[in-house]
């Protein structure tokens, strides 16, 4: 028996600003002699979205901005009505949309957990009952009669979840709400969700743009894209669906896009770098254990003495996976002014599938000044030749190439 | 109708706590504090006191500051209760847009609030009475029945008013100004008994004179002010002959009122 049950669920909303007096009087005369009236466009947010969620299952809701998540996430906690379509929710929900939203600032933080509670619908004796624990939890005691406009925003949305979550509702409702506070906070937000979770047996549903933190707590996640219900499964093979045509959409964007942090001297200038597969061709396609090159051209217009060279491998979100520096290789020699190609060679190429980039450094002269620096100049996608990915290659960048012993 | 009730019944710790959250958020800043809610009607007590030395309102055998006092409390907490009601669903948009709860408490909780302000005035009238030797008789105790009354013509125009205010703000601006006009329509300054003199006795308007006062009766603030003068002042019974056209528009309209606000709801996380 589900707990939630979604039929052909749509939503549509009218574009545009309210019609002004002129606009309206002008659509009756229309409408009087029978002419076409200018009617302001449908939207779709949300479009023929079924499915059914069991008690007890964690369900993540992820897509890009915009794809009908928190449209949907509305109409489950009965704040929105569809427009057309069924669904049928079995038990009290308790929605985070948004934590702390019925906060009112000259309150103390005393009388916004017993404002806020009630509002959630907890009962005056029950937040007398737990108010301790949610001040505890909160890390609040000794603000707790300071009127929350004086509040920090982070002590705020700590208060606010505490309440949010001591919420006994068969449902819980989480909308971003778990990239709040400083980074202890947050682990302390993260170990009471699986609490809720594990060991009184919520049903979640969770929506977040951190994919990661999706992947680790859900057990099933829906990925949304202009309203429909584009994927429905494991969140392993959701997640890797949705970083794969996100790095799609990236590399396709970053193909035009400005190189990030270009920062040059002048002297080295048409900087490029192609990548080179184990057959010898120019591609934007590696493949993982294969050999591969990556070359940078460049020119430049003054002597370089001492030149040194690095090349580094970063995600598209710029955390910096590798990088390699040709240090005193080169030392003593002078690149004369001129077009210059630089290879590295890289015998088996060890990060996992998914999308990448090249960031380049060049240095030279006796104090190695920095005379060209840029990242993603290259992006490109690391396939498993074959095409077999196993569940493991999304948890991780590299492979170790390990060897297995069992004793 | 019952299932309404009731269902009203199970937010009452919510509509309690939303109602001490306006009172408290009213006063919590202000020096005077809920000293605040009596000043209003004693000004006007007293300016119109003032202004009747000038034009010269017959008042009966009750002192005229009393009087217009005695009108002022149903009278203030119909207006403010409406005005503030109105505008209750759009000052709530961060609720409104994070959480469902039955979207009536929001005008509902207004009307209520200003309750409180009520009992306040209540007792500078009972101050006043001393002051003036006058005894209350057994019919005070109509006043809680006008009270509800009052309380359900204020929820006719406050839950209309809320709805369409989410749609044209328009409402939240023109409502204070109908009601100030609406003041002069309702027995405040003068008696009741002027009226019926005027268009009863004397036939003022000839043939129309009787069609003239059930029209001005329509207004349920008419029957509503007259009736709290009598039952606290007058020491009589509420006059049903002013009473009834107001009571017949209330029942008529509350339903329709309540029906179309609960229409309008579902799309006010939409629009707002």
């Amino acid at each position: 028996m589900p707990i939630i049950e979604v039929e052909h669920l749509t939503k549509e909303y009218r574009l545009g600003a309210m019609q002004g007096l002129k606009q309206a009087l002008r659509n009756a005369a229309a409408r009087l002699t029978d002419r076409t009236v200018t009617e302001r466009p449908l939207f779709k947010a949300l479009d023929d979205v079924s499915f059914s969620i069991e008690p007890g299952e964690v369900v993540g809701i992820i897509g890009h901005n915009g794809a009908g998540k928190s449209t949907l996430l509305k109409i489950l906690a009965g704040i929105s009505k569809p427009t057309a379509g069924r669904m049928r929710v079995e038990g009290r929900i308790a929605p985070l949309i948004e934590v702390g939203a019925g906060f009112v600032p000259d309150f103390t933080g005393r009388e916004n957990v017993y404002l806020n509670g009630s509002i959630m619908g907890l009962p005056r004796r029950e937040i007398d009952r737990k108010f301790d624990e949610i001040v505890d939890f909160a890390e609040m005691a000794e603000f707790i009669d300071t009127p929350v406009k004086r509040y920090s925003s982070g002590m705020q949305v700590k208060l606010a979840f505490a309440v949010a979550t001591s919420i006994a509702s068969e449902i819980l409702i989480v909308d971003e709400v778990l990239a709040v506070g400083d980074l202890a906070f947050q682990r302390k937000c993260f170990d009471r969700m699986e609490d809720l979770i594990k060991r009184q047996g919520r049903t979640v549903l969770l929506v977040s743009h951190n994919i990661r933190q999706v992947e680790r707590i859900c057990h099933r996640v829906l990925l949304m894209d202009h309203g429909h219900v584009a994927a429905d499964g494991l969140p392993s093979e959701i997640c890797t669906r949705f970083y794969s045509e996100n790095d799609e959409k990236i590399k396709r964007q970053s193909a035009h896009a400005a190189r990030a942090r270009e920062q040059t001297t002048g002297d080295v200038e048409n900087a490029r770098v192609e990548l080179i597969d184990d057959a010898g061709n120019v591609t934007d396609r590696l493949h993982f254990g294969e050999s591969a090159r990556i070359r940078l051209s460049f020119d430049t217009r003054i002597p370089l003495v001492n030149p040194t060279f690095g090349i580094g491998i970063h995600t598209t979100d710029f955390l910096y996976l590798a990088t390699e520096n040709t240090h005193e290789r080169f030392q003593g020699m002078t690149l004369p002014v001129g077009h210059h190609t630089l290879e590295m060679t890289i015998p088996v190429f060890p990060f996992l599938p998914g999308a990448y980039s090249v960031r380049v450094g060049i240095n030279s002269g006796e104090l190695s000044h920095v005379r060209y620096y840029a990242e993603s100049l290259a992006t490109f996608r690391v396939l498993i030749p074959g095409q077999r990915i196993r569940g493991n290659m999304k948890e991780g960048f590299v492979s170790l190439a390990p060897q297995w012993a069992l004793y | 109708m019952l299932k309404v009730v009731k269902n009203l019944y199970d937010y009452r710790e919510l509509m309690l706590t939303l109602a001490w959250k306006n009172i408290a958020l009213r006063y919590k800043q202000a020096y005077l504090g809920i000293a605040w809610a009596i000043i209003k009607p004693v000004t006007l007590m007293l300016i119109f006191t003032l202004v009747r030395a000038f034009v010269g309102i017959e008042s009966g055998d009750v002192p005229y500051p009393i009087l217009v006092f005695a009108a002022l409390l149903p009278w203030t907490f119909f207006q403010e209760s409406t005005s503030d009601a109105v505008n209750s669903v759009v000052g709530n948009t961060a609720l409104i847009k994070k959480i469902y709860f039955p979207r009536e408490i929001f005008p509902i909780t207004s009307v209520m609030t200003k309750l409180v302000e009520l009992g306040i005035n209540f007792l500078i009238l009972a101050g006043l009475m001393v002051w003036y030797g006058m005894l209350p008789s057994i019919h005070i105790l109509w006043v809680p029945l006008l009270l509800v009354y009052t309380v359900l013509a204020a929820l006719t125009i406050a839950l209309a008013g809320a709805a369409v205010n989410v749609y044209y703000r328009d409402v939240g601006q023109a409502l204070p100004v109908l009601l100030s006009l609406l003041m002069y329509a309702s027995p405040v300054i003068y008696p009741l008994q002027l009226v019926k003199d005027k268009l009863l006795t004397q036939q003022a308007a000839g043939e129309w004179s009787n069609a003239l006062y059930t029209i001005y009766t329509l207004n349920p603030l008419a029957g509503i002010i007259d009736a709290f003068q009598n039952a606290v002042l007058r020491g009589t019974a509420p006059d049903p002959h002013a009473m009834l056209p107001g009571m017949v528009s209330i029942l008529l309209l509350l339903p329709l009122s309540y029906l179309y606000f609960k229409r309008a709801e579902s799309f006010f996380a939409d629009v707002i």
